[in-house]
């Protein structure tokens, strides 16, 4: 099944966002940015693996959508993608 | 022993604080630096402290609840925060030097408004005025030392009125009594983790009505490339590894105080009073005692022709804990016309009877006789 990144400039964000998520019947984790989606370094991370465009319209209504989105690729690197 | 010294720190703690805190220093690492469970385990606690602080203190947004290693902390945050030298400062004749020392540090223009003990209309009415003028309110919402509770509702009320900022230093009443962040659109209220929320020492919560500036600045585990602070609460205030033990047994000290609701613990301190009044009385002993609803579970008095420091420390020689002197708050004290004697001061606690304080009155009584 794909997954999904939603990327945040801080924990407290990503937390935020993750119970907002869990709170709607979403299965997220948490997990550190990869460094190569980071360019301020040090970022926390949302994983899903379905129904992303519902997820990410969710945040937009809470005020929490940050806009980046990445799809983990076949070739185990991650592609910034529209939700 | 007897334990009357909760106004101070709240000794007694309810059993799951204790383990709360020994279960993170087993198993808790830092949160928002490492990307493994221990790490997350920390991080979940502290998101899960701030969501409970959240919801008993009325924050809409668990971002706001920055955690501090005290109330001292966060009023200095906040005072910093909002004050600059000449800024006309508005405090009520009741505050702790955790509130007029950074004030005076900061060199701001203070006003002392409402100095009568137990007098909230008269209070309310001396704001009214001094408001007028004033860019920035500082007010606890329970005096330290007598217990006063201020109407706090009204104060923020004439601070909106007036377009003036306010800071709430709820050190005596968090955990005691209502402290509504949504009603009173404070820009702070700061209060302790180890009083009434029955937390550890060392742990502290300032809610955030506006950003605030950095007291600190370093580690955040966010932005690490950036050389500023991140600019979304909590991080833009939160430097360094937090007090992820404390904040552990915060959380179960919120979560007991939620599930007994903060009336009942304000009933059960404020029937204490009662009792601790009905042994005094006609003692010969000065009793600060206000009108119903004015008074919290603290209780300040003077044995006429004795030192206060003397009479605390013969109490402690027979296992009753009372605080004595200025209490860190000589602004209350002039106010009340004991700032050269000062006052023995009993304070409750949920976990305190009614048999203890009748004893421990009883004893008071031995000594003054």
């Amino acid at each position: 099944m794909t997954q999904y990144l939603i990327t945040f400039r801080t924990l407290t964000q990503a937390q935020r966002a993750a119970r907002v998520l869990e709170r709607a019947g979403y299965t997220v984790t948490i997990r550190r940015t990869p460094a190569k989606l980071s360019s301020s370094g040090c970022g926390y991370a949302v994983a899903l693996r379905k129904q992303v465009s519902q997820a990410a319209q969710l945040l937009k209504e809470r005020g929490l959508w940050t806009g980046k989105l990445f799809r983990l690729e076949a070739d185990g690197d991650y592609r910034e993608v529209l939700p | 022993m007897i334990y009357l010294d909760s106004a101070a720190t709240s000794l007694i703690k309810p059993a799951s604080v204790e383990r709360a805190v020994l279960q993170a220093m087993r198993t808790m690492a830092s949160p928002g630096r490492g990307g493994y469970a221990a790490s997350f385990r920390a991080a979940e606690t502290v998101y899960a402290c701030r969501e409970a602080a959240a919801t008993l203190l009325h924050v809409n947004d668990p971002s706001r609840v920055i955690f501090t290693m005290n109330a001292t902390h966060g009023l200095n945050l906040a005072i910093r925060s909002l004050v600059r030298p000449g800024t006309r400062v508005v405090i009520s004749g009741f505050e702790h030097n955790a509130v007029t020392r950074p004030l005076h540090a900061v060199g701001a223009d203070v006003r002392v408004a409402g100095t009568r003990l137990f007098a909230p209309k008269e209070l309310l009415e001396s704001w009214d005025t001094a408001l007028r003028e004033a860019e920035v309110a500082v007010c606890t919402q329970v005096s330290n030392v007598f217990g006063f509770v201020l109407p706090m509702d009204e104060l923020s009320a004439l601070c909106r009125k007036h377009g003036v900022k306010l800071i709430v230093d709820a050190s005596q009443s968090a955990g005691v009594l209502p402290v509504d962040m949504e009603k009173w659109q404070a820009a702070f209220v700061a209060m302790p983790g180890h009083k009434g929320l029955l937390g550890p020492q060392g742990t502290g919560i300032l809610l955030c009505g506006e950003n605030g500036e950095p007291l600190m600045y370093g580690g955040s585990g966010a932005e690490s490339r950036m050389q500023s602070m991140p600019a979304s609460l909590p991080e833009h205030l939160e430097a360094g590894t937090q007090n992820v033990c404390g904040i552990a047994g915060l959380l179960a000290g919120i979560r007991f105080v939620a599930e007994k609701g903060t009336e009942r613990i304000f009933a059960h301190e404020h029937k204490l009073l009662q009792t601790a009044l009905a042994s005094l009385r006609d003692s010969g002993l000065t009793l600060f005692t206000g009108e119903e609803g004015t008074q919290s579970g603290v209780l300040s008095l003077r044995a006429e022709g004795l030192d206060c420091e003397e009479l605390a420390a013969a109490l402690a020689e027979k296992g009753v804990c009372v605080r004595a002197g200025l209490h860190c708050a000589p602004r209350a004290h002039e106010s009340a016309g004991t700032l050269e004697t000062g006052t023995l001061r009993m304070s409750f606690s949920p976990f305190l009877t009614e048999e203890e304080v009748q004893k421990a009155c009883a004893l008071l009584l031995q000594e003054i006789r």
